[in-house]
């Protein structure tokens, strides 16, 4: 038996509440029963009547109950199985789907001609009327804006010096299709450090979204697919390097809570964060510090699904060699978001509440930026205190 | 002078099915009851509601009374029944021979016994061995609740006026010229010693009966044996999953409510009040466990317990595991004593059948023709519908059925009356099991609560994951606002034994993560709590000042 697949891990639970203590959800709505409960305790009673938990909508998949677990339940992935199981049986919201589906949205504005303007004018415009609201997504926020082209297809262009050391971009659907600078960035940045970037066309959105919207059938496809490039890059010995928190997150660690496979683990082996692996590079002394100082001081919001990944924080020691840098993290806890979580108008409040200790370190402004590696933490941010964040990597690129 | 035509002594399925059945055909009939009820063998089982596959070979009389006794509990205790079915699988290591005999005897014993291909068992049982299974069969066993079954009985007797007593012991009978006048009962909590006068006394004591007998100088032929059982955390199995070889330790396991009860062993002990287990125990069962689920040892075990099987051994007869299962009714006229029986022997399927045939017996002595009804009659209403849906809107999910169940039709309305009325009350006392503060406090005022454990063999507060962890401090709380005044006050000494009861099954299967769960529980009681010394504490402070 595979212990570290998430329906077992529900057996090691203690019942010490530490999850509940640390969930921001149940802070921040009292209707939430907590991930304890909702978790590993109703999992003993699936069985005994078929019954629905409807607080597990409040779950926003934000992981802190399993970051708190002194056991090792994966807490969080059995409230995604579970959500899964109750779309076995009800019909997803349009809302729903649209938000699990971004990648799949993304490429068909493409394929109209000057697509993306439209869509963003369409966009601000869709706000503006309250369509969105209508729609059940929360009309207080701004649509990711779609870039032009998408940072795959304009990958190609950025001129790069073919050498034997080589990595695969894992882009994730956030930096490819609504903020390629962070693509360039990361080109930038490894290029420096002597690797060439390769892309791999065939991988598809991570799946994060679809399984916090109970598309798991679809999800599946998508790890097997992935899973299966990642698999064959490791035979070439050609990792799989990902500027994107959540991407990793659920490459290394989700597919193989969620789906329990061994080549799921065997995958997660070749998969990097970003600054990980250039942190690896420093390790092995391989790392390029020639970086022109910057002089500039930081506020570091470090994602939650970075957290979990429990590799410490390798873009506040890497960006700190940087002359002149100061990297504070806000310690402010969950931005609130959670991926497509606080795009759901039901959820808009929520969100914001869990965000406000941020938004309120942030409005602080003691700092010259804000900076995080997730793409929907930095959009919650700029949402929240109108200052825009960048990805540390951006500002790694800076001083190279 | 308290009086009832017939006493009936012992809380257990045998006794309770008698005051039922008595009740029914009109006799004013009393239990008593030293301790709680189902506090012997009647819970200290594995919950297994035989089909009578377990019989077919060796004893087919018995298996015939099985199958029989088990369509009946299906429909007259729908609620405490969970029909799960059950497999019956052969392991390699198993004689092929007695598999032929065993699909013989299901035949000629009437139990449906259905060959399933192995691809079949697996997919029912994922967790069935791939290396020893070789052969399975589905026969109609199922799982069977003890405890609810015995409220309820306790509720269907007391609608035609059956009375109960527990925590009443029997110290002697009054009898007169050879004939019985009385049963000499003592107050477990006040002390206070009275009689109840009564025409007929019933000895239904299971494992006790020998001690009941020695007090109006009879001697009854019981050995107590021992059988211990591990509880796990899970669901490991769908259906009831027995070795199908001559039966054994460890044999049969038994998905029961959220939890799996692996039994049982089988060992005979000087006293019924031994329900000790040890970690030699625990180990030689899940030895034979893993060969049937050889993944067994990654699940987590929540505590062992045991519980004696009250086997009647007539003079020169075997015991152990060659003692018949079957059961026997003594008349003690025939050593003298006029009024008195003995029932003892049997299993908890066929409770209802040895209460017919005792109450048949008592019967003709008084000249009741009432024929017995306990077959065709439900044991309790079902809770309607409209009710449960109403309850929804307030329950934890997943509960709402259990309570039902758990409380019967006038308690649940009750407690949703109470969870509607008082947002509080809809606070879990125990979130393992998703046991409301509504439905503890219900239990707490019930007659029968003295102690918290009275009202955790109720609710299941304290069964789940954590063991009392959580609840007792709560729970010995709300009975301290709820229960009987003489024993709720001393709330401390509540919440202690209630602990203890806990720990008593814990302690041989200290182990990974029981042994975490156990630490927790110490450093929050013992630590943070200091309730082993809260007392001396104060005391210093006092000599401090």
């Amino acid at each position: 038996m595979s212990d570290i697949k998430a329906i077992f891990t529900g057996d090691r639970c203690l019942s010490c509440t530490a999850c509940m203590a640390n969930c921001p959800v149940m802070a921040a709505v009292k209707e939430y029963r907590g991930p304890k409960l909702v978790g590993p305790a109703h999992g003993r009673m699936h069985f005994s009547q078929e019954d629905v938990e409807e607080s597990l909508n409040y779950c926003s998949n934000c992981k802190s109950c399993d970051r708190a677990c002194p056991s090792g339940v994966a807490v969080s992935t059995l409230n995604m199985l579970q959500r899964a199981e109750y779309y076995k049986k009800h019909e997803h919201l349009r809302h729903e789907d649209m938000l699990a589906h971004g990648e799949r949205m993304a490429k068909l504005i493409r394929k109209i001609p000057f697509g993306a303007t439209f869509s963003n004018i369409g966009m601000s415009l869709g706000k503006t009327l309250g369509v969105f609201s209508a729609l059940g997504l929360a009309g207080e926020r701004n649509m990711p804006a779609y870039a032009a082209t998408a940072f795959k297809d304009y990958f190609p262009r950025i001129k790069q010096t073919a050498v034997n050391k080589k990595i695969v971009m894992f882009t994730g659907c956030y930096i490819n299709d609504n903020e390629p600078q962070v693509g360039e960035a990361f080109i930038k940045v490894m290029n420096a450090n002597g690797c060439e970037v390769l892309i791999d066309k065939q991988f598809k959105c991570c799946g994060s979204p679809l399984v916090v919207t109970g598309f798991l059938d679809e999800a599946r496809q998508h790890a097997d697919n992935n899973v299966a490039r990642i698999l064959d890059w490791k035979r070439q010995g050609i990792p799989v390097v990902t500027p994107c928190t959540s991407c990793s997150l659920m490459l290394k660690e989700e597919y193989h809570e969620l789906f329990g496979e061994d080549q799921f683990h065997e995958a997660a082996e070749n998969v990097y964060d970003a600054f990980e692996f250039l942190e690896m590079l420093q390790e092995r002394g391989e790392f390029n510090d020639n970086l022109k100082p910057l002089n500039q001081k930081f506020l570091y919001h470090v994602p939650c699904h970075l957290k979990s990944q429990a590799i410490g924080l390798p873009a506040q020691n890497i960006l700190e060699e940087i002359g002149g840098v100061e990297v504070k993290t806000a310690d402010a806890g969950c931005c609130g978001i959670s991926g497509n979580y606080g795009f759901r108008k039901d959820k808009y409040e929520i969100s914001m509440k869990i965000g406000a200790k941020l938004f309120e370190r942030v409005k602080k402004k003691d700092f010259d930026k804000v900076i995080s590696d997730c793409g929907t933490c930095r959009m919650q941010i700029h949402h929240g205190t109108e200052i825009k964040p960048v990805h540390p990597i951006e500002i790694l690129a800076q001083a190279y | 002078m308290e009086k009832a035509t017939v006493v009936v002594i012992g809380g257990g399925a045998t006794g309770l099915g008698i005051l039922r059945d008595l009740s029914m055909r009109g006799v004013k009939a009393l239990l008593v009851e030293k301790n709680d009820l189902v506090n012997g063998a009647s819970s200290r089982y594995h919950g297994l509601l035989h089909s009578g596959g377990r019989y077919a070979v060796k004893d087919q009389e018995a298996a015939k009374e099985c199958i029989i006794e088990n369509q009946i509990m299906r429909k007259i205790g729908k609620s405490c029944v969970e029909p799960c079915g059950g497999m019956f699988t052969r392991l390699d290591i198993d004689d092929e021979a007695y598999e032929e005999a065993w699909v013989k005897g299901c035949a000629d014993s009437g139990i449906e016994a259905t060959p399933i291909t192995l691809d079949e068992a697996f997919k029912l049982e994922p967790r069935l061995s791939r290396k020893h299974v070789k052969s399975a069969y589905l026969v109609p066993d199922a799982a069977v609740d003890g405890f609810r079954m015995s409220w309820q009985l306790i509720d269907s007797s007391k609608r035609y006026g059956g009375q109960v007593k527990t925590y009443t012991e029997v110290i002697g009978f009054d009898t007169v010229n050879g004939e019985l006048r009385g049963v000499k009962v003592r107050n477990q909590f006040t002390g206070e010693e009275y009689e109840i006068g009564c025409d007929i006394a019933v000895n239904a004591a299971g494992g006790w009966a020998a001690f009941v007998g020695k007090l109006a100088g009879v001697e009854i032929g019981v050995q107590p044996d021992k059988g211990t059982l591990i509880a796990f955390n899970q669901r490991i199995v769908n259906h009831v999953v027995n070795r199908l070889h001559k039966s054994s330790d460890g044999d049969i396991f038994v998905p029961h409510g959220s939890i799996t009860i692996l039994g049982t062993s089988s060992m005979s002990v000087p006293s019924p009040e031994d329900t000790s287990t040890s970690r030699e125990e625990v180990e030689s069962l899940i030895k034979i466990g893993e060969q049937t689920f050889e993944d067994l040892r990654d699940f987590r075990i929540l505590r062992t317990f045991a519980g004696s099987r009250p086997l009647y051994i007539p003079p020169g007869g075997a015991i152990g595991r060659s003692a018949s299962r079957g059961f026997a009714i003594v008349d003690h006229e025939q050593d003298g004593l006029k009024g008195l029986f003995t029932i003892v022997g049997g299993k908890f399927t066929t409770f209802r059948l040895m209460a017919e045939k005792m109450c048949n017996q008592i019967c003709t002595k008084l000249n009741n023709t009432t024929p017995c009804r306990t077959a065709e009659e439900p044991l309790v209403e079902e809770v309607p519908q409209a009710d449960k849906d109403r309850a929804k809107k307030f329950f934890p999910s997943y509960g709402v059925n259990l309570a039902a169940t758990r409380l019967g039709v006038e308690r649940f309305k009750k407690v949703v009356e109470r969870l509607e009325s008082e947002p509080e009350s809809r606070e879990l006392v125990c979130e393992c099991e998703n046991v409301t503060r509504a439905e503890v406090e219900e239990i707490c005022k019930e007659d029968t609560s003295f102690i918290v454990n009275d009202v955790r063999r109720r609710t299941r507060i304290g069964m789940g994951t954590c063991q009392g962890n959580f609840c007792a401090l709560r729970a010995a709380a709300v009975f301290a606002d709820t229960g009987v005044e003489s024993t709720a006050k001393d709330s401390l000494t509540r919440m202690k034994e209630f602990l203890q009861g806990r720990w008593k099954g814990i302690r041989p299967v200290l182990l990974g993560r029981t042994l975490r769960e156990t630490e927790m529980t110490r450093a929050i009681y013992e630590l943070s709590m200091a309730i082993n010394n809260a007392q001396g504490g104060m005391n210093n402070a006092k000599n401090n000042s």
